[in-house]
């Protein structure tokens, strides 16, 4: 019986994913062209000095010592809920430079589309640290950290699925920059307080 | 249905190996490039042979079992490509072993769920391409499910390969599951079934693979940027910090 329901679920799956796969060669034409007033305007800006004071262990030990169990507790969800915030920030930014980059690769100069392929393989990886911190966070905050006894440790946060989220949105960022460094000044002045 | 109806993948295939020959995919997917060469021989070795009837049934049962383990050694290549350039986690290399038992175990459980004619090697090499069917099923679907979440380009000869086998192996899945529920009124339909399904896989990877894939990883083999553009970049990279 459960093999049944297990070979209809992945049919239902397959037949899903093939679908998808005609929707995205069916819209594939026309190509969009997408340039810098495509990204940067629809960045949303990352404070990273608030990531890295969220993901400290040593501010997180000092508030564990400092508050009482029940408002550490308190306090320890708002920071899960503010991190998550960020890292659905990098993964927007993370899919804005993918489209960017996607865009760069039909260009002809090879080291245009050399940059846009750094500039991919650094927003996957974002979008994969996101994705996997998402749903942690997520996990955490639906089970109420308060019955597990405070335990999740927000530092742990930092590298998942071996991921180091900062640096890899860091080397994302110098990525971009390199890919936009043809811009005028004001142009990278934006991007440089959007990204 | 006429001879030439049923040999119309054959010469599918013979198109798509002057493709790939063309795109040297050799090198960039050897797997997938064997499958094909190996699939063109058997259709060739099966044709050769279509009127003597033990030589016909020893070459099928044969290619059938070559087609078993190409295609999964074609998945496993798939995963390593698209998944290599994903992660470097330890846990990302249990993802196809994992894929590879649940495809046998649920192969397993329909084998004892669905009553079968074939004993010993013949009742193995069918219970195998079922759990490849149902390996292609997974990887293909999991990876589509990737395209969103992660923005991975599609347009990629792994995905190219994945949806081929992936459409092919739901369509036979579903053909299989009601074929079981029919018994041998079902036959002609699922002959043409397969048919049908599999011209179309290897349509799409015709079409994948008729253009020139675009750079994957950045480029080392270009040349050093000029003195003004390190400036450029340096400045950018300045104002960013």
């Amino acid at each position: 019986m459960f093999s049944i329901i297990f070979t209809w679920v992945i049919v239902a799956w397959g037949a899903i994913a093939c679908i998808y796969m005609l929707r995205c060669a069916w819209t594939r034409f026309p190509k969009r062209d997408v340039d810098a007033d495509d990204v940067i305007p629809f960045l949303y800006p990352v404070d990273i000095s608030l990531a890295e004071s969220l993901l400290d262990p040593a501010t997180e030990f000092e508030c564990r010592w400092r508050l009482e169990p029940r408002r550490f507790r308190k306090a320890q969800r708002k920071r899960m809920r503010l991190y998550l915030e960020l890292t659905r920030r990098m993964a927007h930014n993370a899919r804005v430079l993918v489209e960017y980059a996607e865009a760069e690769k039909n260009s002809c100069d090879p080291r245009r589309m050399s940059v846009a392929a750094a500039v991919q393989e650094k927003a996957i990886g974002v979008r994969l640290y996101s994705l996997l911190t998402g749903i942690k966070l997520r996990f955490w905050l639906l089970l109420r950290t308060d019955i597990l006894n405070s335990k999740p440790v927000m530092a742990h946060l930092r590298t998942t699925g071996d991921i180091d989220g900062l640096e890899t949105y860091g080397a994302l960022k110098t990525a971009a920059a390199a890919a936009f460094m043809k811009l005028p000044p004001d142009a990278i002045d934006s991007l440089t307080r959007n990204l | 249905m006429s001879l030439i109806v049923w040999y119309i993948p054959l010469a599918l295939l013979v198109l798509l190996l002057g493709v790939l020959l063309r795109r040297r995919a050799y090198g960039v997917s050897p797997c997938f490039f064997s499958y094909v060469a190996f699939g063109v021989a058997a259709g060739v070795a099966r044709f050769v042979v279509r009127h003597h009837a033990s030589a016909y049934y020893g070459t099928y049962w044969i290619t059938e079992a070559g087609y078993d383990l190409l295609g999964i050694l074609v998945m496993y290549e798939v995963l390593r490509t698209v998944l290599g350039s994903l992660t470097r986690a330890w846990w990302a290399r249990l993802i196809f072993p994992a894929v590879l038992v649940m495809g046998f175990s649920l192969s397993l459980a329909r084998s004892h769920e669905v009553p079968h004619r074939l004993v010993g090697i013949l009742f193995n090499i069918v219970l195998g391409e079922t759990a490849v069917r149902f390996v292609q099923v997974l990887v293909f679907a999991g990876l589509v499910t990737l395209v969103p979440l992660l923005g991975l380009r599609w347009r990629q000869y792994s995905f190219g390969v994945a949806t081929g086998f992936g459409l092919y192996a739901t369509v036979m899945l579903l053909a299989t599951t009601k074929y079981s529920d029919f018994g041998t009124r079902f036959k002609f339909l699922w002959d043409v079934t397969s048919l049908v399904a599999y011209s179309l896989a290897v349509l799409i990877w015709i079409w994948f693979f008729s253009v020139p894939q675009k750079a994957q990883t950045p480029s080392s083999e270009l040349s050093a940027p000029s003195p003004g553009d390190l400036k450029q970049y340096k400045d950018a990279l300045r104002r960013m910090r």
